[in-house]
């Protein structure tokens, strides 16, 4: 007989691991579904944002670099041609020679605020004849003076200086012109103030936050904005020579700047326009506005999410929780009903067990009589030994029983193995259903076919059923009886079947007699979940249970199981 | 002192028990008659006048309360003991109601067993006692008024009626 001592309580917890492992994994899979489709919309607007703005911005600071150079140019343009029209005019030597070049200086400022001074030189670079608020410039000599070099030398008229500090320690920029008549050289120069220029400039940009400046061809300021530098400081935008017109980035204390150029046709200054560049996500506004709405929706679907997830988690738990409370439920009455089909015997196991115990008690008080000197027996110890045989004998049967009791109170796994179950049949009938059944003046009749074939079932779960059925028929006989145990193979069945010559059942009781909880014996006597679970035990051999019964004749009742393939 | 044995019918279908028990009550002085099964309880008794009988209650073809029913049946003063191996007392509850003594539920002190056999017996000759007693009352009864041939009819007729 096989069989299994290992009792395997199923493990009625909750892993508590799992749904936190399961936490996660809904808000992660949520986040995907809802947050990063957005997310991911929302980075592709700021790049597709900011690529327009930055292409538009490039348009704007080079056609403002452009603009203000061009300005620029025709300011400086007209300042020379107001220069050269002085020098040029033919009472030009007259005034001179009068000394008179105030005169020349208040038609200047007429022309432009920008004009400081004025300053008449001959060939030899000596300030000759000067107008202005530095009159201690007169006499001066600037023939060292770059200036003054590159106009001598060179075949253009006039020449327009950078900023520069020079002798009157006040940064300002020189235009000088020139007129060769009959050999003699004359110079006029004047000198300008830049911070009327920048002025000039700034009244013409249009947009806030772009930044004006100018440098020369060495980098340095010209024309400022303070929060840049200071004028004649090293600039930090040091734009290419070509092209003339472009654009180009740079970082300034952390910041990062953009600047568009253009270079003067006058002189090589160039007008550099530029504003710091925009945050990627904060620039402007609109996208802040965006950012704030995003991020809001973010956090609404978050939210959201999280108790999503954990209303999932919640009902997958219940579900679990409801699954194992069904599945306790069942082990708890397939339990009693095997309790119960053992309970049902177990007045007549009780009989079984305390017949020999009474065999044991008497026999033992019997010893003790026989040399109990008080009864003179006279007996020699050998004499004693058929009693004593009579007591083992005794304890062994009673032990078989309780033995075999215990087969069915076991609660195991289901365990399918390959049985014969005539072995099985004989055992169990061997065990103390014979003996009951005889007591109880039932003729039992065994037709086991011999070398039936094996059939796939549990042994402990078989048994129960087959003691239920035999019950059944001893509870339907109800005094002296018969009952026919039969086995035989039927096509690809094995079939068994308990026959009794019982009280029968009716059609009405037919229909409900595998149902759970339906019985007939008096209360207290029957569960009525022996047939219900004998049937669930047999279906889940593959198997079935079929009945035929005759009221007032008998019932038969057939397990069918299928063949081991 | 020479005392009057008890005779008692033990019955029983376990062959080892019956005889151990019946030589210990042989031992305490009881006229013990054996019989494994109920209908040789009942030809025995047919044959021989037991006072008590000891009978087990569950055994093959007749069982206890058969046997307990036919012997009460038969013979007036028997007084029966029902013995019983069986978990459940509903059954030896049964036959207390259907005229036995008492029952005692196995395995058993000895000494229990012959307190309650001498109850039954005491309780059988009361009983006995009693029913003489009326007898004799009536034979008296008898004797007062009638003429010897009517007073033998009636000791005839009383005759009858004690089996």
């Amino acid at each position: 007989m096989s069989e299994t001592t290992k009792t395997n309580i199923p493990n009625f917890e909750i892993d508590e691991e799992k749904y936190r492992t399961l936490y996660r994994r809904q808000i992660f899979r949520l986040l995907l579904t809802y947050v990063l489709p957005l997310f991911l919309l929302i980075l592709f607007f700021q790049i597709e944002y900011n690529k327009i703005h930055k292409e538009s911005t490039i348009l704007h600071l080079k056609s403002t670099a452009e603009t203000q150079a061009q300005t620029l140019d025709l300011f400086l343009r007209e300042r020379v041609v107001n220069l050269l029209n002085l020098i040029d005019d033919p009472k030009f030597d007259e005034h001179i020679l009068k000394n008179n070049i105030n005169v020349f200086l208040d038609k200047l400022k007429k022309d432009s605020e920008a004009f400081i001074d004025l300053g008449y030189f001959d060939s030899s670079g000596i300030q000759n004849l000067y107008a202005g608020p530095f009159p201690n410039l007169r006499n001066i000599n600037y023939s060292n003076e770059q200036w003054f070099k590159t106009l001598i030398s060179n075949p253009q008229r006039y020449v327009i200086t950078d900023i520069y500090m020079g002798f009157r320690n006040l940064p300002h920029f020189t235009i000088a012109v020139k007129k060769s008549y009959n050999g003699r050289i004359s110079i006029l120069r004047a000198t300008l103030d830049p911070t009327k220029i920048y002025n000039f400039l700034l009244s013409a940009t249009i947009f806030r936050d772009v930044l004006i400046t100018l440098v020369n061809k060495e980098g340095k300021f010209q024309l400022t904005n303070p929060r840049l530098g200071n004028v004649l400081e090293r600039s930090p935008f040091l734009p290419p020579q070509e092209p003339k017109v472009g654009f180009s980035e740079i970082v300034i204390n952390r910041k990062t700047f953009e600047f568009g150029y253009c270079w003067l046709t006058q002189t090589e200054w160039c007008v550099i326009a530029s504003s710091e560049k925009q945050n990627f996500f904060f620039g402007s506004s609109f996208q802040q506005t965006t950012i704030i709405i995003s991020f809001l929706t973010i956090l609404f679907l978050f939210i959201v999410i999280l108790v999503r997830a954990k209303k999932i988690v919640e009902f997958e738990k219940e579900k679990e929780l409801a699954e194992m409370e069904k599945k306790l439920a069942r082990l708890q009455l397939e339990h009693a009903s095997k309790l119960a089909a053992v309970g049902e015997l177990a007045a007549g196991i009780a009989h079984e067990i305390n017949n020999p115990l009474a065999i044991i008690a008497s026999e033992a008080g019997l010893i003790k009589d026989l040399i109990n000197p008080e009864f003179k027996q006279n007996i020699s110890l050998s004499d004693l030994t058929p009693h004593l045989d009579n007591i083992q004998q005794s304890a062994f049967r009673a032990r078989d029983i309780t033995r075999k009791l215990m087969t069915f109170v076991r609660r195991d796994d289901l365990k399918l193995d390959s049985y014969d179950v005539n072995q099985i049949i004989n055992e169990l009938l061997e065990g103390f259903v014979e003996h009951e059944l005889f007591v109880s003046n039932i003729i039992l009749e065994k037709r086991l076919q011999p070398n039936l074939p094996k059939v796939w079932i549990d042994a402990n779960s078989f048994r129960q059923v087959i003691l239920n059925l035999l019950n059944n028929a001893k509870d339907a006989i109800n005094g002296p009886g018969k009952i026919t145990i039969s086995t035989y193979q039927d096509g690809d069945h094995v079939k068994i079947s308990v026959k009794d010559t019982g009280c029968g059942i009716s059609q009405e009781q037919m229909d409900k007699i595998f149902l759970p909880f339906y019985t007939t014996k008096p209360v207290g006597k029957g569960t009525g979940l022996g047939l219900s679970v004998s049937y669930n035990i047999i279906k889940s051999f593959g198997g079935t249970i079929q009945v035929e019964s005759i009221v007032g004749k008998g019932s038969n009742f057939t397990i069918v199981l299928p063949i081991q393939k | 002192m020479e005392e009057k044995k008890i005779k008692l019918l033990v019955v029983d279908d376990e062959v080892q028990f019956l005889d151990s028990i019946s030589k210990r009550l042989e031992l305490r002085g009881f006229e013990v008659t054996k019989a494994t099964n109920g209908t040789e309880a009942i030809d025995l008794a047919r044959k021989k006048k037991f006072d008590l009988a000891l009978v087990d209650l569950k055994m093959p073809g007749l069982d206890g309360k058969q046997v307990l029913e036919i012997l009460k049946s038969e013979h007036k003063y028997i007084e029966v003991i029902i013995l019983t191996g069986h978990g459940s007392l509903d059954s030896a509850v049964e036959c207390t109601k259907l005229g036995a003594f008492d029952y005692l539920p196995k395995p058993y002190e000895l000494e229990d067993l012959i307190i309650k056999l001498k109850e039954a017996y005491k309780a059988r000759l009361e009983k006995k006692f009693r029913d003489d007693k009326e007898k004799m009352d009536k034979i008296f009864q008898i004797a007062l008024g009638n003429s010897p041939l009517a007073i033998l009819e009636e000791l005839k007729k009383l005759d009858n009626e004690e089996k």
